[in-house]
């Protein structure tokens, strides 16, 4: 049971960091690959303001929210002004992630530096870490079905015609950047509660790409779908353990197929719903009911 | 001074194996206007290549680098033909086209680290090693060998792009591709010369880049180098790169002789992030304005 709750907590974990990317990259367009630094930023700083002057952990949580949030201006605001090419702010995101993970292996006080930080209470357990969830992901449905949202389609669909129509593209953009950065701090101050340890390298590209691969087989554009394959792709390791080593192999030959016979990944920029299901019920006692009539 | 003259001397030779990695990819960039994440791979691919046509077969040095280069050439045609091409001509968006990218990446990278293994290897070559004594100034010989076929690498280069037909092709599709294909160009060879030429650097460069450091297959990180440079440099300008991957080779060597080693990378990305506040289209670039 307890192992069951550990992927339970995991995948709640992962959820609140793809919801940062479902409104990056799903909804605005923007290619990232850092976003594990802002994961790393969240995770030190809540975990350092808990373990060294105690303040409650979800305050620190936030704290480490908003900071991951504020460094992304870093990256942001060169990269995502004017008219760069998305390939900028990629490059940047990357050079990004690397060099928090250097600076904090190279921090010793408080930080412990490659060493790692240990000694973090465990203050996630299943019931924390599920209502965070599930906060999140309203939060993330409510902004996105929202005019956020529609502003965020239409710089990821046409960014010209939308600048004509009058979409600030940058401001836009820069507030999906630092929403998703808040999103991934949060997460990783869920992990740092979780593990309880952790080390600079544990926000590695590999924690990144695995946020990228829920969106895309996902489908981008939908929640629920990036949803649905980051609880997939969080329980299929443990599922799938004969083969994990070759799991990253898979994904990114799956990516690949993906984006080359199904683009829109699983659902589409659709949510999953009752209501076809609904519906084909209701059509199904139509019909009853008109054979019905004719049959008389 | 002697110190710096050495670092100066250090900083040319990585700065021209950065420079012939810019041009790889910026030559992509330019034609394609698309950013080929998979660079890294491929440079990792010609580092193994290399290796293991020394170890294995014992092919001395010259003619491992040349294989290493010919195998990189034919893993980025690979690549092309089977992922790129079809994504092209499904007119997929910028964001479609990265992923595919970077799903390359990923799955090229680690299947060399579950097949070969993920240990960090040293380049099996001794005569690299050895240092040269030029009085002021001494340096290894991968780092001499690394500098003069960089360089002659990127004459070739020039000559080709500036005084052949197809390098007069290429430029053409650089500068605009569908009317150049409207033009009669035959855009596909085009595309196949340019990704092999992008792959012979990347090839050259992961040979000396595992010269003097080591080789492992998540080598493909140091490509991040290359995109930087390029982007100093100012995207889709291919001289442009050229400068910007010496200045980044300068920088670093400076950095890591007079300030630190440890922030080395930091101090390089701290450089795009500068450049790209106040010169976004680099040191040579062209406005990066969509005309409407």
């Amino acid at each position: 049971m307890g192992y069951a709750r550990g992927i339970l907590i995991l995948m709640s974990i992962n959820i609140v960091g793809v919801c940062g990317i479902i409104i990056l990259t799903g909804y605005t367009g923007l290619f990232s690959l850092g976003h594990a630094g802002f994961m790393s930023i969240g995770a030190y700083v809540s975990a350092i303001l808990t373990k060294y002057f105690g303040i409650p952990f979800l305050i620190s949580m936030i704290i480490g929210g908003l900071i991951a949030s504020l460094s992304s201006l870093i990256v942001g605001y060169p990269t995502l002004r004017g008219k760069l090419k998305g390939d900028y702010f990629a490059i940047a995101m990357m050079g990004f992630a690397e060099s928090i993970r250097l600076l904090f292996s190279n921090i010793y006080p408080y930080f412990n530096g490659a060493l790692g930080l240990s000694g973090i209470p465990l203050k996630m357990n299943l019931t924390t870490s599920l209502i965070i969830c599930i906060i999140v992901v309203f939060f993330t449905y409510r902004y996105l079905h929202s005019q956020h949202g529609k502003l965020s389609i239409s710089i990821r669909e046409q960014e010209v015609a939308a600048e004509l129509i009058g979409v600030n593209v940058t401001k836009e953009k820069l507030k999906s950047l630092l929403i998703s950065a808040f999103l991934c701090g949060i997460s990783g101050g869920m992990m740092a509660f979780y593990y309880t340890y952790m080390t600079p390298n544990t926000f590695s590209a590999e924690l990144s790409n695995n946020m990228l691969a829920a969106v895309v087989f996902g489908g981008m554009g939908s929640i629920s779908g990036p949803v649905i394959a980051t609880i997939i792709l969080t329980a299929l390791p443990e599922v799938l353990r004969a083969v994990a080593r070759w799991r990253l192999v898979i994904y990114g030959l799956l990516m690949i197929v993906v984006m080359l016979f199904r683009p829109e990944g699983l659902l589409g920029n659709k949510e999953i719903s009752l209501y076809p299901l609904i519906q084909r019920l209701k059509k199904g006692k139509r019909v009853e009911s008109v054979i019905a009539k004719e049959g008389k | 001074m002697n110190i710096f003259l050495q670092q100066l001397a250090t900083g040319l030779s990585i700065g021209s194996v950065y420079a012939l990695l810019a041009v790889g990819y910026a030559l992509i960039y330019s034609i394609f206007d698309f950013t080929n994440f998979a660079f890294g791979a491929l440079m990792m691919i010609g580092t193994y290549a290399a290796f293991y046509s020394i170890s294995l077969v014992n092919i001395p040095l010259l003619g491992a680098i040349i294989i290493a280069m010919l195998i990189t050439a034919i893993a980025s045609i690979l690549v092309e033909l089977l992922a790129y091409r079809p994504m092209r001509a499904k007119k997929a968006s910028r964001l479609y086209l990265m992923i595919t990218a970077m799903g390359v990446n990923i799955f090229i990278q680690n299947l060399a680290i579950q097949t070969i293994g993920g240990s960090v290897k040293a380049f099996p070559s001794d005569w690299a090693k050895q240092v040269v004594d030029f009085g002021i100034v001494k340096m290894p010989r991968s780092d001499i060998l690394a500098a003069v076929i960089s360089l002659t690498m990127l004459v070739i280069l020039w000559h080709f792009l500036y005084k052949s037909r197809l390098g007069l092709g290429i430029r053409a599709s650089a500068y605009d591709t569908r009317t150049a294909g409207l033009m009669g160009l035959n855009v596909n060879l085009i595309s196949l010369t340019v990704f092999a030429i992008s792959g012979f650097t990347a090839g050259l460069s992961g040979v000396f880049f595992g010269m003097k450091y080591a080789v492992y297959p998540a080598m493909g990180g140091i490509s991040n180098k290359a995109f930087i440079a390029a982007v100093i440099g100012g995207l889709g300008s291919l001289p442009g790169a050229v400068i910007g991957g010496i200045v980044l080779g300068l920088i670093e060597t400076m950095v890591s002789a007079y300030i630190s080693t440890t922030f080395r990378d930091l101090f390089s990305y701290a450089t795009l992030v500068l450049i790209l506040l106040f010169l976004p289209n680099g040191l040579l670039g062209k406005s990066v304005q969509d005309k409407l």
